[in-house]
């Protein structure tokens, strides 16, 4: 039994230490980036032919309540709780959508291919998703179109063809823009910064260090980028990594970016607990509610991030219009309730709109 | 070693023969403890050299006491494979423990009985896992598995995954000094030492390498096998509870989520200390120096830009090569 026990012990450990080695270890992706203009000159759309996928031979929904099922990364942590409030509120202010949110309760795309199918099975008019991994899911969810069930996915994107639209909360490099802006602001334009992330091959995260790093060349090009470190989703990891980062490079370290809503927050105390406050500066993408204790005591200015409650609202309307037709392949923008018309940008994503930086004054009007 | 019988005169060989006997004694007793401790000095040399900070007093209180919770709970787990048996839930339990303590510190009950109360938590749950082990033979590992998915779900369940503030500052021990040093590097310290000697010395402790090692001759020397695994059971519950109170005051937040893969380091620092994973040998000695170890290699990587990838990968060696090195030395003695 114990020899099991230490193979598999072995063959986790080994798996993902070796998948993961040739990775570029700053963390980015070898995608092409397109940094932002570096005043606010908003960044010019390029016509794209629609690339998504269709469902097969679905019933005609159009006025009838759906049966809707979203399927986040995750479940349990304050990003997708929001997200899953924006989907119920838009449910309710709808009225013809039942929506329930089922996620793995670790961020693991076995887990959220194996929920997904039992949706399959079981029957439902539409699914919603985040996914963690863009190619793994694609083929449940190429099955799920199959079997003539609307699909739209919202914060992490598969292939584009395995489902309908989806909705991005904010362009990369908009994002890129917002992060190396705000940092460069606090620490001035010669400062040097370290980056805490989740891993390496986190999509999301791999493409927003890539397109800082081509905006902070472009626009700051006298920043100085010290080194990214990986931290998972542990926050006492990321503490003690940030803590590493900071004795390491001394007072040489201006700057930390936290690259998710874990890793930003425990940055945020390794500075406070250094007695750094003022002098290291946490620039992150993290949900409010983690970062008030942080920014109330004035040691973290600027917390980037969209708002996830819009873009869960904004999914649950784009799957609606999808299910009644009104957004139909080829059309340039949506109707998403409150929030007005959101255009349609790549071929088949709906673009939430421009990031939403939380400071001092605004950050207590948020609770999630 | 072999210095030491060529200065000697010839006319005393017993004392040539006493002090190889000593150092061969304290390999056989402690060879995996000092091999980890020696890996740990290296490390600090090498590094240091690269990078002279790497031994600053702020990057040893980081890697001491940002891990010490990781030791702690090792202590426990030593004790749980020392018997022959294993707990993949202990992770989860950290998680939901932590929960339980920054929910009772924030609803304004006493400081301690929020430091405690888990504590109480752990062992009751973790006497119950020992109870299905030991009364109803269930293996460990089937047990702790199903005790890992109840935990994680529930956790997630109860608290919908809403992260805890406002934790009162006197709550936050582990980010307080005793005498100057850190709380968890002195808890890690008291707690290694009066385990060891308690495993060393005391008859009960003794017993649990017999219960793990040898039950067949635990059971005619009248040893009650059960009633020690549900009491090592009940140990690793109080050592995850401990655990779990530097672990949940660490920072100023609390994350109401099971921390990914941390029963495996947990297991992790327990067998590369040099418990063996089919009971019956091993000190707690060697799981604290191995959670050092761990703590020491991961700073290191940064020191020295090295992915912390590779971290794992030398994890996953060291493992093989203790583990090799434990049957081999079975096959030598049986």
């Amino acid at each position: 039994m114990h020899k099991i026990v230490l193979s598999a012990l072995l063959a986790l450990s080994f798996s993902t230490s070796l998948s993961h080695a040739q990775s570029a270890w700053t963390g980015g992706d070898d995608l092409p980036t397109n940094p932002l203009a570096c005043d606010a000159t908003p960044a010019t759309a390029e016509a794209k032919p629609y690339d998504g996928g269709q469902p097969t031979n679905p019933p005609d929904r159009k006025g009838k309540t759906l049966t809707v099922v979203d399927v986040p990364k995750l479940v349990g942590i304050g990003y997708f709780n929001a997200t899953s409030k924006g989907i119920a509120d838009a449910a309710k202010e709808m009225g013809t959508m039942n929506a329930k949110t089922d996620g793995p309760s670790k961020a693991n795309i076995d887990d959220q291919i194996t929920l997904i199918d039992n949706y399959i099975t079981s029957g439902v008019d539409g699914i919603l998703f985040a996914a963690n991994d863009p190619v793994a899911i694609s083929p449940v969810l190429k099955k799920a179109l199959a079997a003539g069930i609307n699909v739209v996915g919202y914060d992490a994107n598969s292939e584009p063809d395995a489902r309908q639209w989806f909705v991005n909360q904010a362009e990369f490099n908009g994002i890129a823009k917002a992060m190396v802006d705000s940092m460069a602001s606090e620490i001035g334009e010669e400062g040097s910064f370290a980056i805490v992330t989740s891993t390496f091959t986190t999509p999301n995260q791999a493409r927003w260090i890539s397109e800082m790093a081509a905006y902070q060349a472009k626009c700051h090009p006298k920043m100085k980028w010290l080194e990214t470190v990986e931290a998972q989703e542990d926050n006492i990891l990321s503490f003690n990594q940030s803590n590493t980062l900071i004795n390491k490079y001394g007072d040489e370290l201006k700057g930390i970016f936290g690259m998710t809503s874990v890793a930003t927050p425990a940055a945020a105390d390794a500075v406070t607990q250094a007695k750094k406050c003022g002098s290291v500066a946490v620039v992150g993408l993290a949900t409010p509610n983690a970062m008030k204790p942080y920014v109330s005591a004035g040691c973290v200015k600027s917390v980037v991030l969209w708002n996830p409650v819009d873009l869960g609202y904004a999914a649950a309307y784009v799957l609606r219009a999808a299910a009644d037709g009104t957004l139909a392949p080829g059309a340039t923008s949506v109707k998403a309730g409150k929030l007005g018309d959101l255009s349609v940008i790549n071929g088949s994503e709906i673009l939430l709109g421009a990031p939403f930086v939380f400071t001092k004054d605004n950050i207590n009007d948020f609770d999630f | 070693m072999a210095m030491s019988g060529v200065d000697l005169p010839p006319v005393r060989p017993q004392t040539s023969l006493q002090r190889p006997g000593f150092l061969r004694r304290l390999m056989a007793d402690y060879g995996q403890e000092l091999i980890v401790l020696l890996a740990i000095v290296v490390l600090f040399v090498a590094v240091t050299a690269v990078n002279p900070r790497f031994i600053s007093a702020n990057n040893l209180t980081s890697i001491f006491s940002g891990n010490a919770y990781i030791a702690v709970a090792a202590i426990g787990m030593a004790m749980v494979i020392i018997t022959g048996n294993i707990d993949v839930s202990i992770g989860a339990l950290i998680g939901v423990l932590a929960t339980i303590s920054g929910t009772l510190a924030v609803a304004g009950y006493p400081i301690w009985v929020a430091w405690f109360f888990p504590v109480l938590v752990g062992m009751a749950i973790n006497g119950l896992i020992g109870i299905l082990v030991a009364y109803f033979r269930i293996p460990s590992i089937v047990v702790t598995l199903g005790a890992l998915s109840i935990l994680r779900g529930g956790l997630i369940s109860v608290t919908g995954g809403t992260w805890i503030s406002d934790l009162p500052p006197a709550f936050l021990i582990a980010q307080q000094k005793w005498l100057g040093l850190p709380v968890p590097l002195v808890a890690m310290i008291v707690l290694t030492v009066l385990a060891a000697l308690w495993m060393r010395y005391s008859a009960f402790g003794r017993s649990l390498y017999a219960v793990g090692g040898n039950p067949e001759a635990a059971v005619a020397t009248g040893i009650p096998i059960e009633r020690r695994i549900v009491a090592v059971f009940i140990l690793n519950g109080f050592f995850a509870g401990l655990a779990t109170i530097l672990f949940a005051t660490q920072l100023q937040v609390i994350q109401s989520t099971v921390p990914p893969n941390l029963e495996l380091t947990i297991i992790m620092a327990a067998v590369i200390g040099g418990v063996s994973i089919l009971g019956g040998s091993g000190t707690v000695i060697g799981s604290t120096l191995a959670a050092i170890l761990f703590a020491t290699i991961g700073s290191a990587l940064i020191f020295v830009n090295v992915s912390a990838y590779w971290l794992r990968a030398v994890i996953g060696l060291l493992i093989l090569a203790t583990v090799l090195a434990d049957m081999l030395r079975r096959r030598r003695t049986v």
